[in-house]
């Protein structure tokens, strides 16, 4: 691989990054060829020194989707940090995709039965409204009542969904720092 | 030796090669890699990330016939988290070397 096939490469696979963060990035590596081709190595051993630029890549995107988190955690954000440190290892599929399913099922599953319980009046008026001579008082309150648990299930969720995210944030750290070998003991 | 095992070692020799003077990012990469085997592209992604944690800033200055060279300097946090580092190597590689010590004499 010669400088413009390393580079070219490089860049193609730093395209979630910003234009500025990419251009830094390739003037580094710029730089390094330049430094090598003065003490007199030739283009392809400086790459192959360098190893592959797509690891290169996928090292610099964790980084940085890490960070992304971090700042703000929206579902987005935390969604393609899962998929930058799985990128870090096939071994990480399984540790953390799998709990990020679960959880995300969890949380799907409460805010459904939530959401159901609130407009469940509702149901019941429609069900009035198309056919009048099954309407009982009955139903009607009891649906008052759900949809009042509901609300209480709703806002339970909000914050278990809100605790969730930023304990899995701190997963996701605690991975990246497993993948990259951290020896710190925190 | 083993990739992850290399790449927090990595950290401390970056540390502390420019604890002393500031350095451009080819001389750390060919200091490190005069003594370690590594592969040289992976310094990059490591000296980004420690700068955006703050443990060093950069600057460029122009070198005479070359390229501006992308200088790298140790802040005060980053020289703290150099000691911190140091401490943990020494103590971790002072009880390897006597596990090391103990497994040989009992040969």
């Amino acid at each position: 691989m010669n400088k413009e096939q390393f580079l070219k490469s490089l860049d193609k696979s730093l395209k979630r990054l910003s234009s500025d963060e990419r251009r830094e990035i390739i003037q580094d590596f710029e730089e390094h060829f330049a430094f090598g081709l003065e003490e007199g190595k030739t283009e392809e051993e400086i790459a192959a020194s360098l190893g592959s630029p797509n690891q290169i890549a996928k090292e610099l995107l964790a980084s940085h989707h890490m960070e992304k988190v971090e700042a703000t955690a929206s579902t987005g954000n935390i969604f393609r940090a899962v998929w930058a440190v799985i990128g870090l290892g096939f071994f990480n599929l399984v540790i953390v995709l799998g709990p990020f399913i679960a959880l995300a099922g969890v949380a799907f599953a409460g805010w459904a039965t939530g959401i159901a319980f609130i407009v469940s009046p509702l149901l019941v008026l429609v069900n009035a409204v198309i056919y009048p001579e099954t309407f009982a008082l009955f139903d009607l309150f009891l649906s008052i009542m759900l949809s009042g648990l509901g609300l209480f299930i709703a806002i339970g969720m909000f914050f278990a969904t809100r605790g969730l995210s930023s304990g899995f944030v701190r997963y996701l750290q605690f991975n990246v720092k497993l993948v990259k070998g951290g020896m710190k003991h925190d | 030796m083993n990739v992850q095992f290399k790449k927090g070692i990595l950290e401390i020799c970056v540390l502390v090669l420019l604890d002393k003077q500031d350095r451009y990012g080819y001389e750390l990469v060919q200091k490190i890699s005069d003594k370690i085997e590594i592969s040289e592209g992976s310094m990059y992604p490591l000296l980004r990330r420690l700068t955006k944690e703050g443990y060093f800033t950069t600057y460029f200055q122009e070198s005479t016939g070359g390229p501006a060279r992308k200088y790298y300097k140790l802040t005060e946090q980053g020289r703290n988290y150099l000691h911190e580092q140091m401490q943990e190597w020494k103590e971790f590689s002072r009880a390897v070397n006597q596990l090391i010590e103990e497994g040989v004499s009992n040969e």
